[in-house]
């Protein structure tokens, strides 16, 4: 169990003038259970890293108490701080920051020569295995790709035996298609480090892809706290404000059709049909529906090209994320999908809370969260 | 090989030799401690400690020479102890050029020093901290490798200026053939006797290839170092 | 001026005063009764050996005091003045502590023989430091080996090149130690830096100039060597070729070696002679 509270000002400098920031002060506090992933979410600039650096230990804050298991590593009031060599929060930098001087497998040692006798983790094989860079370790660091940098920062990390993985923004620096290689990765890690993980990103997808609680944050400030699907349903936060704003649910994959070349996935309210996956039978998903590809019909349609067509109830009508358009939840059984209207379409057919509506979806959008092959 | 020196003509060009690496190896790191202090702490007066190293570069030869006299010569403050209690001499003694050579050449260490120190990327270090590494470790680990080129690039040229040093060693140390009687000495020797031009003249070539192999050789060491540090 | 043949010549241009006519042949008269002022009163250059130094600064004041320019001083070894008038140096006058250095000049036909004399003389000391104990009498067969004890060194200058250590070289070979001592000189690049050792202790005992000495607070002179040991130590002056016709080099030097200077020569320790 980690928990975050700090109070921290920056100071007014040269450097944020020119950037038009007058500074501004980190006042937060949250906390995560013991295992998964934590997302730190918000946009740049937000203290996100300042947060994750004052966790590792790199960054005192001016007033802040940090407990991770029990064991208090920061404490302002009482003048405790234990130095980042002894937190055992092991750190996977945006820029990887390999040793330029060792070669990639020392890179790996490094922090599992300094992990105490007792710690427990995965062996150096079976790291170099689940990251893939088995190639590469006599290379060194110069010469190898962005992708190959972070998935070997990544395996230094976990060899380290850390009681907690910090990760700062780590797929930031790569272009999509390196991020499309190391993102699998990533989700491969979580699943067998068993370990708890503070991600720091402002990219929604890997949210979707890795976390298990989202912690949101805005100008030094936490918005909401809470999981995934949880938060991707609250239309008041500026989580509802993006393009791809809509309900996030968790699903489990139950049956493929190759003849069809369909895949099937259950959720609480019900079944979904995708096109053809390779994920196993009863693996776990995530799929975010987008708002904005959920179509309200009051009379079931016919003839529709969408496969997705589901019986569902208007529950509330409100907040609007423009001023002509506005959200509309729908419950399907227990789980709730979002979808974006103009307010014209919703006088035009009557909507309103209470009523039984079909809820059409276009499109979904799949977001491995399942377990690996 | 003679090479048509004597063998007076070899000490002065052997002890050179010595001199040069005795007055490298003492200051080096004291060097590096020195510029860890001006580029990475905050204590107060550094300002000051930094224009005292570099006092040797704009005060007279001469006076360094006098200065270290007064100093480490056996009256001196911290010379009467070292006689007394361990029975060490400096003035007159090869120990002595490396001295007076060590203080004329220690600003060009710290400076190459302070240099390779501040191109270390402190963003590795902190992801040494993460990694468990404590003080001691992460400077040995990481630091000092990668600091490595800025203090093999002092060392060459406080070696090249070491083998230069005339004004300080004759002053402290005086000049003694086969004790202190390094190359310049020997030179300026032959060149204040009428006929000596000759022998001067093949000393200062001695010189002047001694330099230019110290140099080839650094080049060689830096361009291994830069593989070796992954830079291509 | 020359007078023209025309008689009617229009009076010179008015130089501030009526008077001008007849101001001519009074200042005439009087840059005649002054020697050496006639010449373009440029300073001398003096080159010397530094341990003429201090004699010379005061006659060089007591020169100026009498209305002419102050003269310029350079003191250094010998052997590098010699060098540098060789190279071209400026100089007017040459003071050298050897013979030899002087001699190299005149080889070269570098000063005026007419103008070298050697009247300023010296005496050769042992000193030590001042607290020292050392005593010794200086005649054949001196044990200044034992004197200096197992590790001393003696300080004196360089015998290859400074004037001060080829007279030591001289006396050692009279006093018959020059083969114990060779080995053992601490060789200074002038007499000063060899005084230096004596004073900080780093040599038990040193051979330098009787003046030297006695400017020095640091070391006591323990015993003089006998003039008949080494050479005469004399300082012979000379007017340089580039300043052959140069009426007020001259008269420093008759100033220099004449009677009015022997006064301040023994004031300062050398010897004078006539």
């Amino acid at each position: 169990m980690l928990e975050v509270a700090l109070r921290h000002r920056f100071e007014a400098s040269a450097w944020r003038a020119a950037r038009r920031d007058d500074g501004f002060a980190l006042d937060l506090a949250f906390a995560s259970p013991e295992a998964g992933v934590t997302a730190l979410f918000g946009p740049s600039g937000c203290g996100k890293s300042t947060v994750l650096s004052a966790v590792a230990g790199l960054l005192r804050p001016q007033q802040g108490r940090v407990v991770l298991g029990g064991e208090v590593l920061l404490d302002t009031a009482r003048g405790v701080m234990v130095a980042p060599e002894k937190r055992r929060c092991a750190t996977v930098f945006q820029d990887a920051r390999l040793f330029p001087h060792l070669s990639v497998a020392t890179n790996l040692r490094y922090g599992l020569r300094r992990a105490p006798r007792d710690a427990t983790g995965p062996g150096f094989e079976e790291v170099v295995g689940l990251l893939g860079i088995d190639h590469l370790l006599h290379r060194r660091p110069a010469g190898l790709s962005g992708g190959e940098r972070q998935r070997v920062a990544l395996g230094r990390a976990l060899l380290a035996r850390p009681r907690l993985l910090l990760m700062d923004e780590p797929l930031a620096s790569l272009d999509a298609g390196r991020r499309a290689e190391v993102l699998p990765f990533l989700t491969r890690l979580r699943h067998a480090a068993r370990l708890p993980i503070l991600y720091v990103t402002h990219a929604l997808d890997e949210v979707d892809a890795l976390a298990d609680r989202l912690v949101l944050l805005q100008a030094g400030r936490v918005l909401a706290e809470g999981s995934v699907e949880t938060l991707s349903l609250r239309t008041d936060l500026p989580l509802a404000a993006r393009r791809d704003a809509g309900a996030v649910l968790a699903c489990t994959v139950l049956g493929h059709d190759p003849a069809r070349g369909l895949t099937r996935l259950g959720f609480a309210g019900g079944e979904l049909t995708l096109p053809l996956r390779d994920e196993p039978v009863g693996s776990d998903a995530r799929l975010r529906i987008r708002a904005r590809d959920v179509a309200v019909a009051t009379e079931r349609p016919r003839g529709l090209s969408t496969q997705n067509l589901l019986p569902a109830q208007v529950t509330g009508i409100g907040d609007a994320p423009s001023p002509h358009e506005t959200f509309v939840r729908l419950a399907i059984g227990p789980a709730t999908l979002l979808a974006r209207l103009t307010r014209d379409s919703v006088a035009r057919l009557g909507l309103v809370p209470g009523q039984a509506v079909w809820a059409v979806i276009k499109a979904v959008t799949f977001d491995r969260s399942g377990s690996p092959s | 090989m003679s090479l048509g020196l004597s063998p007076e003509e070899w000490t002065a060009v052997r002890l050179s030799l010595e001199v040069a690496t005795r007055s490298v190896a003492v200051s080096l790191v004291p060097a590096v401690a020195m510029a860890w202090v001006l580029a990475r702490t905050r204590v107060p007066g550094r300002t000051l400690l930094d224009a005292l190293v570099h006092l040797p570069l704009v005060v007279p030869p001469v006076v360094v020479g006098w200065a270290l006299l007064m100093l480490f010569g056996i009256r001196g403050p911290i010379g009467a102890p070292l006689h007394d209690w361990f029975g060490i001499r400096l003035v007159f003694t090869t120990n002595g050029a490396a001295l007076a050579t060590a203080v004329m050449s220690f600003p060009l260490i710290v400076r190459a020093v302070r240099l390779g120190l501040e191109h270390v990327d402190t963003g590795l270090e902190a992801a040494a901290r993460t990694l468990g590494a404590g003080p001691l470790d992460r400077f040995v680990t990481v630091t000092l490798p990668l600091m490595s080129p800025g203090i093999l690039a002092g060392a060459v040229t406080a070696f090249a200026a070491g083998l230069g040093e005339f004004g300080a060693v004759i002053t402290f140390a005086s000049n003694i053939p086969g004790e202190t009687q390094t190359l310049p000495l020997a030179i300026y020797s032959a060149t204040q006797t009428p006929g000596g031009e000759a022998m001067a003249a093949r000393l200062a070539a001695i010189s002047f290839a001694l330099a230019v192999a110290g140099l080839l050789l650094a080049e060689l060491l830096a361009r291994r170092m830069g593989r070796w540090l992954g830079r291509g | 001026m020359a007078a023209g043949p025309e008689p009617a010549r229009p009076p010179a241009p008015d130089r501030g005063g009526g008077r001008s006519i007849h101001r001519r042949p009074l200042l005439a008269a009087a840059a005649l009764a002054l020697p050496g002022v006639a010449q373009a009163q440029a300073p001398l250059t003096v080159f010397a050996a530094a341990s003429l130094q201090d004699a010379l600064r005061d006659l060089g004041k007591q020169w100026e005091s009498r209305g002419n320019p102050a003269p310029r001083f350079s003191f250094a070894a010998s052997s590098a003045l010699a060098r540098q008038i060789e190279q071209g140096a400026p100089a007017d006058l040459f003071l050298s502590a050897d013979e030899a250095w002087m001699d190299y000049l005149q080889n070269r036909n570098l000063v005026v023989n007419a103008t070298r004399v050697s009247p300023i003389g010296n005496a050769l000391v042992l000193v030590a430091p001042k607290d020292s104990a050392a005593s010794v009498t200086l005649g054949r067969g001196a044990d200044l080996a034992a004197l200096l004890g197992p590790n001393g060194r003696i300080a004196t200058g360089d015998p290859a090149h400074v004037p001060v250590g080829r007279y030591a070289q001289a006396a050692l070979e009279w006093l018959g130690q020059w083969q114990a001592l060779a080995p053992r000189l601490a060789r200074a690049d002038n007499a000063r830096a060899a005084l230096l050792l004596v004073e900080r202790g780093e040599a038990p005992l040193g051979i330098v100039y009787a003046t030297d000495a006695a400017i020095s607070p640091g070391v006591r002179a323990v015993a003089t060597f006998p003039a008949e040991s080494h050479p005469p130590i004399t300082y012979p002056v000379a007017v340089t070729r580039r300043a052959e016709g140069n009426a007020a080099a001259r008269d420093f030097l008759a100033f220099v070696t004449g009677p009015e200077a022997a006064e301040t020569w023994r004031r300062f320790g050398f010897s004078l002679a006539r």
